[in-house]
C-alpha cells in the first residue's frame, strides 16, 4: 500500500470518527472535537488529491572525464543540469511558453557566442541589467538572472560549459565547446556548492 | 484533585523561568538516553546532525516548532486583542469589554508559560539535532540573543503588573497607567516577535558580511530583505489568530451554555472575536502580497519555487482555506443580522444572496490552478498545460482581482451588520450614503477593469502598477467608508435593538471553523516558507546535507499540518479549561 493510500485511509478514518461523534455523542465539547476532526480530515484528503510532488535536492552530475569524449557527451550532461541542478527551466523555456517568466532560450546557441553565454551566466549584470525589465536608477536588486556559478545554484565551470554545449546543440548549431576545455579534478577549484558547506564555519572561525 | 491541578497551574503560570530550568535539567538528563544517531565524519569533525529513531529529527522539530509558533502567535495576539477591548471598555464605559479583556489576559499567564516551555524544548532539539547550523546562527546572532533575553524579562515583568494590577488599577489615573502597561506589554511583545523573525527570515534571505564588529554583522543579518514583510504579516496574522480563537472559545461556551445570561455573554463575545478577526483578515492579503513581492525581488527562483514550482498547488489549498475563512466570517455576520436583529430576515435576504454568489464565484476563480499536471494525451487535447476555458482564470491577474473583490464583499458584510437596526438621522445622511455607494461601485468596477487589462500588459507593468493600484483602491474604500459610517451612526436612531443569545448552534460551529482555518493557514504557510529554501538551511549559504534535505509532498505535509492544528487546539482548550476552572468553582449554584 502506498504512502498516499495509507494517509487517505487515515484521513477517512478521522472524518468517519468525527461523523460518529456528531451522530452519537451529546456532550458539546466532544461534538466540537468531532467537528474539528471532520474539517482536518477533509483538509488532508483534499491535499492528498492534488498532484504529489516532493522537492528533492538536485542530483550531482558526475564528471568522469574519461567518458566525456565528444561535445555531444557534454551536451547530454548539460541537458540534465539544465533541468535539475541548474534550475534554468524554472524560469526559462525552450520554445514559446505561456508560463515562462524569462527569455525563451530556443535558438540562443545560434544567436550568441559561447563566451557571451558564459559571461551572461557568470556575470548576469554585465548586459542583462541594462536591457531586461529595468528602467530608471539602479535598484537594490537589479538583476533577475542569478549568478549561476555562485550559490544557491553554484554550477562548476565544467557544468556551465556542458550547459552551453546543450544550448548550442538544441539550437542546431555545431557545438563549439570542446571536452578539452574541461578542467581536470584537482586542478579545478572546488565546486561552489561544496565550498559553501564549509564557508559558514570559516566565517564563524574568523571571529 | 481539582485544587492540586489549580495550584499546579498557578505555579506554572507564575514561574516560566523555573519551568525552563526544570526543563533544562530534564532535557540534559533525557536526551543522551534517547538513542540518537549522530552524523559525524570522525573524531576530528564536528557533528553536523543527530537523528532520533522512529519519528525522525525533522518531523519532531516540525511538530514542536509549529506548536511553539502557534502558541507564540496566540500569546502575542491575545494582548493586542485584550488591550483593544480594555480601551473600548475604558472609553465607552461598557464594563463588559473590560471584563472580556481581563478574561483573556488571565489566559496569558498560563499560555505564556506553555509557549516558553515549547520554546525551551525546541531550543534543546535544535541544538541537539542541528549543532552545526545552530553554532553558525549563534555566531551571527549572539547579540540579538541577549536582546531577546532582556525583552523577555521586560515582557514578563509588565505582564505580571498588567494582570495582577488589573483590579487595583481601575479608576482615574491608575486606569490610565494600566492602559499604558497594556501598551508596553504589546510593544515588548512586538519586539519579542521580530527578533526571532530575523533569525528565521535570515535563513530564507541571508545577508552575510564577513567584516565589521559582531554587532554590525548581527544587524546586517537581522535587517534582511524579508524581515519587515514577515514582521508585518505576522503581526496582523496574530491579531487575526487572537480574534478568531476568542471567537471559537465563545462559540464552544455558547454551545454549552445553560442559562440566558451565559448565552447572551458568549454570543456577544463571539461577535467581538469575529469582528476583530475580520478586522485583521482584511489587510492580511496585502501584507502577504508585499512579502511575496519582496521574495521575488530578492530571488526570482525562490519566488517561482513558491508560486509556480512544486509548491504551486499549495497556493490552491491556501485559496481554499482563505475562501472558507471568508465564507465562514461572512456567514457569521449574516447569521447575526438575521437572528439578532428581529425583522431583518427578509430585508437582507437579497443582498446576502448576492454577496454569497460573488464570494463563491471569486473562490472558484481563485482556486483555478495556473497550469495542470496532465498526461501527454490530456495536454494534447487541451492544447497545453492550461485548460482552454478555465486556464484564463488561473493567472495572477484574475486571482488578484477576485481576492480584492472578496475583501470588498466581506467589508460590505461588516458595514451592513454595523448599520443593521439603525436609522440615520443626520441631515447629510442621504448624501453620505450616495457617496459610499458610488465609491463602492466605482472601486469594484475599477478593480475588475484593471484585472482584465492586466492580461494585455507585460507582467512587470501589471505587478508594479495594476496590482498595487487594486490594493490601494480597496484600502481607499475601507478608509473612506469606515469613518463615514462611524460618523453617520453617531447620531443614528436605533430602530431595532440587537438581541443577544438567539444565534442558532451552527453559528458556534462557524466560529470554530474560522479558528481552525486560520490555524491551518498558519501551518500551511509555515511549510511553504520553510520549503521555499529547498535543500538549504540558510539559502545559498549553508546547504542541508542531512538525509532530510528534501521537502515532502503536500499530502504528507498536510497530515502533519492537520496533526499540529489538532494538538494546538487541544493545548489551547486545556489552557482555557485550567484558566477558567476557578471561575466555575466561584460561580453561584
Amino acid at each position: 500500500m502506498s504512502e498516499v493510500t495509507q494517509l487517505q485511509l487515515i484521513g477517512l478514518t478521522v472524518v468517519g470518527t468525527g461523523v460518529a461523534i456528531l451522530l452519537f455523542i451529546k456532550a458539546q465539547f466532544a461534538r466540537v472535537i468531532g467537528f474539528v476532526a471532520i474539517v482536518l480530515g477533509l483538509f488532508s484528503l483534499v491535499a492528498l488529491s492534488v498532484p504529489q510532488m516532493a522537492s528533492l535536492p538536485p542530483a550531482e552530475e558526475k564528471f568522469d572525464l574519461a567518458t566525456v569524449k565528444t561535445p555531444a557527451d557534454m551536451a547530454a550532461i548539460g541537458q540534465k543540469i539544465f533541468f535539475s541542478k541548474g534550475q534554468c527551466a524554472l524560469c526559462h523555456s525552450i520554445g514559446p511558453s505561456e508560463s515562462a517568466r524569462c527569455p525563451d532560450l530556443k535558438g540562443i546557441g545560434a544567436k550568441l557566442r559561447k563566451e557571451f553565454i558564459y559571461e551572461s551566466l557568470t556575470q548576469p549584470q554585465a548586459y542583462i541589467y541594462l536591457d531586461y525589465r529595468h528602467e530608471g536608477p539602479p535598484k537594490e536588486y537589479p538583476a533577475r538572472m542569478p549568478y549561476i556559478n555562485k550559490n544557491p545554484i553554484g554550477l562548476s565551470k565544467n557544468e556551465i560549459l556542458s550547459v552551453i554545449a546543450f544550448l548550442q546543440q538544441m539550437s542546431g548549431e555545431p557545438v563549439s565547446v570542446s571536452p578539452a576545455e574541461l578542467e581536470m579534478p584537482g586542478a579545478a577549484p572546488a565546486a561552489p556548492t561544496k565550498a559553501a558547506e564549509s564557508a559558514p564555519m570559516a566565517v564563524a572561525q574568523a571571529h | 484533585m481539582k485544587h492540586v491541578i489549580q495550584g499546579l497551574g498557578r505555579k506554572i503560570a507564575g514561574s516560566p523561568g523555573a519551568l525552563l530550568t526544570a526543563l533544562a535539567i530534564i532535557g540534559s538528563l533525557g536526551l543522551p538516553a534517547m538513542g540518537m544517531a549522530a552524523d559525524s565524519g570522525g573524531a576530528t569533525t564536528a557533528t553536523a546532525y543527530r537523528d532520533i529513531p522512529g519519528i525522525g529529527s525533522r518531523n519532531l522539530v516540525w511538530i514542536i516548532a509549529q506548536l511553539h509558533l502557534l502558541l507564540a502567535g496566540f500569546v502575542l495576539g491575545v494582548p493586542i486583542f485584550a488591550w483593544v477591548c480594555e480601551i473600548v471598555g475604558w472609553k465607552s464605559g461598557e464594563k463588559r469589554y473590560d471584563k472580556l479583556a481581563k478574561e483573556f489576559t488571565k489566559l496569558l499567564t498560563s499560555s505564556y508559560a506553555t509557549t516558553a516551555l515549547f520554546g525551551g524544548i525546541l531550543l534543546f532539539l535544535l541544538i541537539g539535532f542541528y549543532p552545526k547550523l545552530m553554532a553558525y546562527l549563534t555566531d551571527i546572532f549572539f547579540p540579538s540573543f541577549l536582546v531577546y533575553c532582556l525583552l523577555f524579562l521586560l515582557e514578563t515583568a509588565t505582564l505580571y503588573l498588567y494582570w495582577y494590577g488589573w483590579d487595583a488599577m481601575q479608576d482615574g489615573g491608575k486606569k490610565t497607567f494600566h492602559v499604558f502597561l497594556g501598551f508596553l506589554l504589546n510593544v515588548f511583545a512586538f519586539f519579542i516577535m521580530i527578533v526571532p523573525n530575523s533569525w528565521a527570515t535570515f535563513q530564507a534571505s541571508p545577508v552575510v558580511i564577513s567584516e565589521g564588529s559582531d554587532l554590525a554583522r548581527a544587524w546586517a543579518a537581522t535587517w534582511n530583505p524579508t524581515w519587515w514583510p514577515v514582521n508585518i504579516h505576522r503581526l496582523i496574522a496574530n491579531v487575526v489568530l487572537g480574534g478568531y480563537i476568542c471567537g471559537a472559545y465563545a462559540g464552544i461556551r455558547y454551545l454549552a451554555a445553560k442559562g440566558t445570561e451565559e448565552r447572551n455573554h458568549y454570543d456577544w463575545m463571539g461577535y467581538v472575536g469575529n469582528f476583530i478577526g475580520v478586522f485583521g483578515l482584511l489587510p492580511l492579503p496585502f501584507a502577504g502580497y508585499w512579502l511575496m513581492r519582496e521574495i521575488y525581488q530578492y530571488n526570482q527562483q525562490m519566488g517561482i519555487t513558491l508560486m509556480g514550482g512544486f509548491l504551486s498547488w499549495l497556493f490552491i489549498l491556501q485559496a481554499m482555506l482563505i475562501g472558507v475563512l471568508f465564507l465562514g466570517s461572512n456567514y457569521y455576520f449574516w447569521l447575526g443580522i438575521t437572528h439578532r436583529i428581529p425583522g431583518s430576515e427578509m430585508r437582507y435576504r437579497k443582498p446576502i444572496l448576492t454577496m454569497l454568489v460573488i464570494l463563491l464565484l471569486c473562490l472558484g476563480v481563485w482556486m483555478t490552478p495556473h497550469s495542470l499536471v496532465a498526461s501527454l494525451e490530456e495536454a494534447r487535447k487541451m492544447g497545453g498545460t492550461h485548460h482552454p476555458l478555465l486556464g484564463v482564470f488561473g493567472v495572477m491577474s484574475a486571482k488578484m482581482t477576485v481576492a480584492n473583490l472578496m475583501i470588498l464583499v466581506t467589508f460590505m458584510s461588516f458595514i451592513m451588520y454595523w448599520r443593521a437596526g439603525k436609522e440615520e438621522t443626520a441631515t447629510w445622511a442621504k448624501l453620505a450614503k450616495a457617496v459610499m455607494s458610488a465609491v463602492l461601485v466605482v472601486a469594484g468596477i475599477v478593480v475588475v477593469v484593471l484585472g482584465v487589462w492586466g492580461y494585455f500588459v507585460p507582467a512587470i507593468v501589471r505587478i508594479n502598477y495594476f496590482s498595487t493600484s487594486q490594493v490601494l483602491i480597496v484600502l481607499f474604500v475601507m478608509l473612506t467608508i469606515t469613518p463615514l459610517t462611524a460618523l453617520l451612526l453617531k447620531s443614528a436612531k436605533t430602530t431595532t435593538e440587537m438581541i443577544w443569545g438567539r444565534m442558532p448552534p451552527r453559528a458556534g460551529y462557524s466560529l470554530v471553523l474560522n479558528a481552525v482555518m486560520v490555524i491551518l493557514l498558519m501551518t500551511l504557510m509555515g511549510y511553504a516558507r520553510s520549503s521555499s529554501r529547498v535543500h538549504w538551511h540558510i539559502y545559498g549559504v549553508m546547504r542541508d546535507s542531512s538525509q532530510y534535505a528534501f521537502s515532502p509532498a503536500l499530502g504528507y505535509a498536510a497530515a502533519f499540518m492537520a496533526l499540529n492544528t489538532f494538538l494546538f487546539c487541544m493545548l489551547v482548550a486545556f489552557i482555557f479549561w485550567v484558566a477558567t476552572m476557578g471561575d466555575k468553582a466561584k460561580a453561584p449554584h
